[in-house]
């Protein structure tokens, strides 16, 4: 390890390099001319958007992060719960999974227009359709971890007494954290994107709000300050999710069986 | 079935402790799968006093573990009955009966301790009683200084003693195991049983051991219960007369041949 740093950078420096460069990049195209400043302003003119119109975006910001946060709970905390107890009852798995694969194909976007109509424009509407959008891949997901559960471990848990409710807590989630995770990261992310898609399309409050306003003036700078600031809150969500992950100490489970020994293990499980 | 008559028990200490006695009675099982219908086992009947050690052999697929599931619980017999402790077992009570599975059944994302404490957790055990009773278990099958361990640090022999310490946390009058040395080993095997006799021997416990090593059996057991295949069948019970402990010397002597040439003729047959 020690060896191999002084001939390779670590990954963290390249990555923090090539940040550095994009911005750079952004910086010079737009000051030299290559491209014209109403397509890409320049970093220093954006980022100085956020500071002077600070208040504004501070407001509009809050009005997002409390939708994304609710449409989270329901899109998230739902859809593990939802994907926990459908992907745990095999007759559940067998009559709602297919209903669900089948809705995710769908794209719920064109059906705005109708949450709208039928929630207002205001807050919940976008909440509604955040959380329906984020919902569903992660119930998809967490439903497919759920199947993957060692049965073994299931057995063991019948044998000393579990409980349904406790299989489902003590086996089933901690078994598919690592997917639910995976899921619950998918999930928060879609539901950022919903907020935020919705808000453009109609609204009168947040940031994809601002976005769509902006750029009806043409307002360059403005739309870029405000596009920041979503990838900030995209940034920040993942960040979170992986600290979670270390928390949890998800590196160092590492279940070393093999998966469905059929034998006396499926009468029982 | 005549099969009884033969069997009358050697052993000089009978207890009439009902507790850890197990009472199979006609007992059959057919599983039926999509595939078409299998008998596992059919007409079985036995009685094993509390505190003896009988194992269980027979050739591959003749429902060792089948037998094993349904005196646990696990499983419901299609015919006959089952009592354990005097009672009929609707459901797996790991007060009354314990089980050791074949392949490290514990849970990775939990240490040694935690894997042992789960079956009291899930009862709402106190967290330090709890902590005691594992402690003591971890002891018993002298592990005791490895409780923080995950299961992926510890070597196979270290697994199975876990998982033994698991089976006995709540001192069950009864414990099976099915083949629980059987990934292991030859040398590991060895001192595993050792150590199981030199448990059995401090709790008194009824032990019902599913193996494929008829040594193994023998060295073990006060009686081997030899089934055969297609439909599984009680063929015979052979009693080991042999002094305990049982030494080298007993283990090399004419009668242990006798008894091994005995039990490998009547799976055979
Ligand atoms: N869940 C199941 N569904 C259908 N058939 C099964 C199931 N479990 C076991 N069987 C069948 O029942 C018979 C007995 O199986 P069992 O696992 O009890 O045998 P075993 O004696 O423990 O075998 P082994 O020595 O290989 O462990 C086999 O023919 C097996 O194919
Ligand atoms: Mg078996």
């Amino acid at each position: 390890m020690s060896t191999a740093s002084h001939a390779l950078p670590s990954p963290r420096l390249v990555r923090t390099a090539i940040v550095l460069g994009v911005l750079l990049i952004w910086e010079i195209l737009p000051r030299a001319g290559i491209v014209p400043s109403l397509f890409l302003p320049p970093m220093t003119t954006t980022l100085q958007m956020l500071v002077v119109e600070a208040p504004i975006y501070a407001r509009h910001m809050l009005v997002t992060l409390q939708e994304v946060g609710i449409a989270m709970i329901f899109a998230c905390g739902g859809g593990v719960l939802c994907g926990l107890a459908i992907g745990g009852a095999a007759s559940a798995r067998q009559i709602m999974l297919p209903m669900f694969s089948g809705l995710f194909a769908v794209p719920l976007v064109v059906l705005y227009p109708l949450f709208t109509a039928w929630f207002g424009i205001g807050s919940e509407s976008k909440i509604i359709f955040a959380s329906v959008y984020g919902f569903l891949p992660t119930l998809l997901g967490t439903a497919a971890g759920v199947q993957t559960v060692d049965r073994q471990f299931l057995i063991v848990a019948r044998s000393l007494g579990a409980t349904r409710m406790q299989k489902l807590w003590h086996v089933y989630l901690p078994a598919t954290l690592p997917t639910v995770l995976a899921a619950f990261r998918l999930g928060g992310a879609l539901a950022i994107v919903g907020v935020v898609v919705a808000e453009m399309l109609t609204s009168t409050a947040g940031i994809g709000f601002l976005i769509s306003k902006y750029r009806t003036l043409l307002d360059s700078p403005r739309v870029y300050a405000a596009v920041v600031l979503v990838l900030v809150l995209a940034i920040a969500f993942d960040g979170l999710v992986q600290v979670l992950e270390r928390r949890l100490g998800i590196a160092q489970q590492q279940s070393g069986r093999s998966v469905g020994k059929r034998s006396v293990a499926s009468a029982v499980a | 079935m005549g099969l009884k008559a033969v069997v009358s028990s050697p052993s000089p200490a009978f207890s009439t402790d009902e507790s850890g006695a197990v009472e199979v009675t006609n007992v059959g099982h057919v599983y039926e799968t999509a595939s078409g219908t299998t008998e596992a086992l059919t007409d079985i009947s036995f009685r094993v006093e509390t505190g003896r050690f009988i194992s269980i052999v027979g050739p591959s697929g003749c429902g060792k573990s089948s037998l094993l599931m349904m005196i646990a619980g696990l499983v419901q017999p299609t015919r006959g009955t089952i009592t354990a402790g005097g009672r009929p077992l609707v459901q797996p009570d790991p007060t009354r009966i314990g089980v050791v599975f074949q392949d490290a059944s514990l849970y990775p994302w939990l240490t040694a301790r935690s894997n042992v404490e789960f079956p009291l957790s899930l009862r709402h055990v106190d967290h330090k009683i709890r902590r005691e009773r594992a402690e003591e278990a971890l002891d018993l099958v002298g592990l005791a200084g490895f409780a923080d361990k995950h299961p992926h640090e510890l070597s196979g022999g270290m697994k199975q003693r876990v998982a033994l310490a698991r089976g006995l946390v709540q001192d069950p009058p009864i414990l099976l195991m099915d083949e629980p040395f059987a990934a292991l080993d030859e040398q590991t095997r060895l001192t595993m049983g050792d150590e199981v006799l030199r448990i059995w021997e401090r709790t008194r416990k009824t032990i019902i051991f599913v193996t494929h090593g008829l040594s193994e059996a023998i060295h073990l057991s006060d009686e081997v219960l030899v089934l055969t295949s297609r439909p599984g069948k009680l063929v015979d019970r052979v009693s080991v007369d042999l002094p305990r402990p049982r030494s080298f010397e007993v283990m090399g002597g004419r009668r242990f041949e006798e008894l091994r040439e005995r039990i490998w003729q009547r799976i055979r047959s």
